[in-house]
């Protein structure tokens, strides 16, 4: 409803003009500037990159899995390639993304026109490239949640690389989170009128600072361990699983919200922008940033509760806890619905593909979300949900349907701001009904397996229809999602030379389809 | 299932309408509050409803004594089933050991309708026991003990039991089969998943 401080709380700036950022600098500015668009333009095209490898990943193995039986791939290929698209999706592609968008926006919505701590940005961005590259060398086939002793067992020689992979990753995430809590609390007017990017920054810069120290300590004692100068993960030698347990999902829980939290305030900034009006609620949502923040830490141990007795008070205030968190996500969507329906939404928006693309995420997340309220509960979890199908489902749902796609509203929307120019609108469209119905397939038919109790990280399965059938259809949605990719990428790079020239303001509002679109006639 | 199932159309159809309809609709902060005490009883009811059905289980198992992370030699709750099988899941199979010191890799051999204890170890890394037909999983963790009770099915045939637990490059194989000894012919290869109404 509306407020008087709305305008300030919709961000210092809606609206800049476009510039050709892209056509104008050079490499050397690309890779060492540290103005905030050179960084946040740096990471967005890296993170591209490791979309791409990671999907490519993801290919491979689906073609493995498509049938019952070895096709082409053995076990430690396929789980060399598991591994390392988990790890790349998460740490390479859908984190340092979510984080660039918000490393360009923030400044821009929180009125400061720079990036505080750049120099901390930069070293951030470095440390995960040389993670990446560690990563890539080392092949380590032990999942991204690395677990031990298992994790301490596998691999060859180069293991120790996927190791320190992770403090590095743990290192650059600290780093771009002090960033995020630096710029939040840079921003002008006060907590009141706080734009929802700067409450987004400050619950993930917070969470960043407090939950990579753990990781940090994971990659480090799995080294420390593997080389046997320490043994605190090793059973046999005197050490704790279910210290490495706690640890790691300490870190492991939080991360969850680290893209999570970014996503939904592209949601909060560019949701008012297309409809030319304020959110519903602007403390509502404060509320539930707040919440979310607070349920993300204590609730890891839900990844592992069936591994102990489950009937103890521990246990059961994981349990309430983790059932709260649908307070908090359902606040953000009853915010949205409820700022949707307030006014008929202008024809400007509806025909705008990052509006769909927003429409669609906020889809797949009460589609990926309402299944929390199961994975919550200890007696469904012990039964089909725990390491089936069914958790990849929950969380493509979540990760890739909501914020790999609020990601992509992100980088449809700024665009123009960084070519100058619109991206084509019918390869645009393409794209997003490709994503669509591969991510609709592939989550469905996942969720489908997970309730037959297919088991996770397995590269060949018995013949049997339940798990046979979804799986064929899993893989068709799986490649719908690659050519989707393929059509995109097409897209903005062709665009950024052939695109019509963006208008001044290449989002304005128009109540009827007669306007005038958003891009000016070719010169 | 029933509640997720329904939670997921409300929040598509909320969307829908709001995107799709003609009709415009103000919500006012009073349904957010109504909205926020049901989330509230909902969560109140998935802690109650999953507590309930745990904590029976669990006190079938043993009354008030502990059933994990130590063994427990209590021949008076053992008599309780009709089998116990001392279960090691390794890299990568599992064996089972009955009462009389029989072992047997990857093949539980049980009665139908039999009271079945399972008391797993893990000898190298965490594993996942997962029996699907009796709607059961856990993890074992290196060092300690699990002790879980299925009923096993009436008809006779080859059931999966499965790891569920990413526990090193022969995971897809660390498979074993609770096989239901009857006077009927065995049945078919089956997963024993939710799909086949088991």
């Amino acid at each position: 409803m509306a407020h008087e401080l709305d305008h300030q709380r919709m961000g210092e700036k809606l609206h800049w003009p476009p510039e050709n950022i892209i056509g104008e600098i050079s490499l050397k500015t690309l890779l060492f500037s540290n103005d905030y668009r050179h960084i946040a333009l740096k990471g967005i095209l890296t993170a591209l990159i490791m979309l791409a490898l990671g999907g490519t990943f993801a290919m491979l193995f689906r073609a493995e899995l498509t049938v019952p039986g070895v096709q082409f791939m053995g076990a430690r290929v396929y789980m060399t390639l598991m591994t390392m698209h988990g790890m790349v999706m998460v740490f390479g592609f859908l984190i340092p993304l979510l984080i660039s968008i918000s490393y360009y926006m923030m400044p821009k919505v929180l009125g400061t026109n720079r990036l505080h701590w750049a120099n901390a940005a930069q070293w951030s961005y470095w440390i995960l490239v040389a993670a990446a590259v560690l990563l890539v060398i080392g092949r380590p086939d032990f999942t991204w949640t690395a677990y031990a002793p298992m994790s301490l067992r596998v691999g060859g020689d180069l293991v120790w690389m996927g190791y320190l992979a992770i403090l590095l990753v743990a290192i650059s995430e600290f780093l771009a989170g002090a960033v995020l809590l630096r710029g939040a609390l840079a921003s002008r007017g006060g907590w009141k009128t706080m734009p929802m990017m700067g409450w987004s920054a400050l619950t993930v810069g917070l969470l960043l600072l407090v939950s990579t120290i753990p990781l940090g300590f994971v990659g480090l004692g799995l080294l420390t361990d593997w080389l046997e100068m320490t043994a605190w993960f090793d059973p046999a030698r005197g050490g704790s699983v279910k210290f490495f347990l706690y640890v790691f999902w300490t870190y492991g829980h939080p991360a969850v919200y680290l893209p999570f939290i970014p996503a939904i305030a592209i949601v909060y900034t560019l949701m008012p922008r297309f409809l030319g009006r304020p959110m519903w609620s602007y403390w509502s949502g404060v509320v539930a940033f707040i919440l979310l923040g607070i349920f993300a830490m204590p609730i890891g141990p839900h990844h592992f509760q069936p591994l102990y007795t489950v009937s103890g008070w521990y246990e059961r205030m994981i349990q309430i806890l983790t059932l709260l968190v649908f307070v908090p996500s359902v606040l953000h969507v009853f915010n949205w619905i409820a700022t949707l329906w307030s006014d008929p939404i202008p024809a400007s928006a509806k025909r705008s593909v990052p509006f769909k693309f927003m429409i669609a995420s906020i889809a797949f997340l009460i589609y990926g979300g309402a299944t929390a309220y199961l994975n919550a509960q200890i007696a469904t979890d012990t039964d089909f949900i725990h390491n089936t199908y069914w958790i990849p489902a929950h969380f493509h749902a979540m990760f890739f349907g909501f914020a790999g796609q609020m990601a992509v509203v992100g980088i449809y929307y700024l665009y123009p701001y960084f070519t100058g120019r619109m991206y084509n609108e019918r390869l645009a469209n393409s794209h997003f009904w490709l994503w669509q119905i591969g991510l609709f397939t592939k989550i469905t038919m996942m969720f489908v397996a997970g309730y037959a109790y297919f088991p996770r990280w397995v590269f060949d399965y018995l013949d049997v229809p339940e798990w046979a059938m979804p799986q064929i259809m899993l893989s068709a949605g799986g490649y719908l999602i690659g050519l989707g990719f393929i059509v995109f990428i097409v897209n903005v790079a062709l665009s950024a030379r052939r695109g019509k020239p963006a208008a001044d303001d290449p989002w304005p509002v128009e109540e009827s389809d007669a306007a005038v679109p958003s891009a000016v006639p070719a010169q | 299932m029933a509640i997720t199932i329904a939670l997921t159309f409300l929040g598509l159809a909320g969307l829908a309408a709001a995107v799709f309809m003609e009709k415009r609709f103000r919500a006012t902060y009073s349904l957010e509050f109504v909205f926020i005490a049901g989330l509230l009883v909902m969560a109140f009811f998935g802690d109650w409803s999953s507590t309930r059905t745990y904590t029976a289980y669990q006190e079938d198992l043993s009354a008030g004594g502990a059933v994990s992370g130590k063994i427990v030699e209590d021949t008076d709750r053992q008599r309780k089933f009709d089998r116990v099988l001392t279960t090691i899941a390794f890299q990568w199979g599992f064996a089972f050991i009955t009462a009389d010191n029989e072992i047997s890799r990857n093949a539980a051999i049980v009665k139908p309708n039999e009271r079945v204890l399972f008391k797993i170890v893990s000898n190298d890394v965490i594993h996942g026991f997962n029996v699907p037909v009796a709607s059961l999983t856990a993890e074992i963790d290196p060092g300690d003990v699990r002790e879980l009770w299925i009923r096993a099915p009436a008809r006779s045939g080859k059931y999966l039991i499965q790891c569920v637990n990413y526990c090193g490059v022969g995971h897809a194989q660390m498979k074993a089969w609770l096989v239901v000894e009857g006077e009927e012919p065995t049945a078919e290869l089956d997963s024993g998943g939710n799909t086949d109404g088991a």
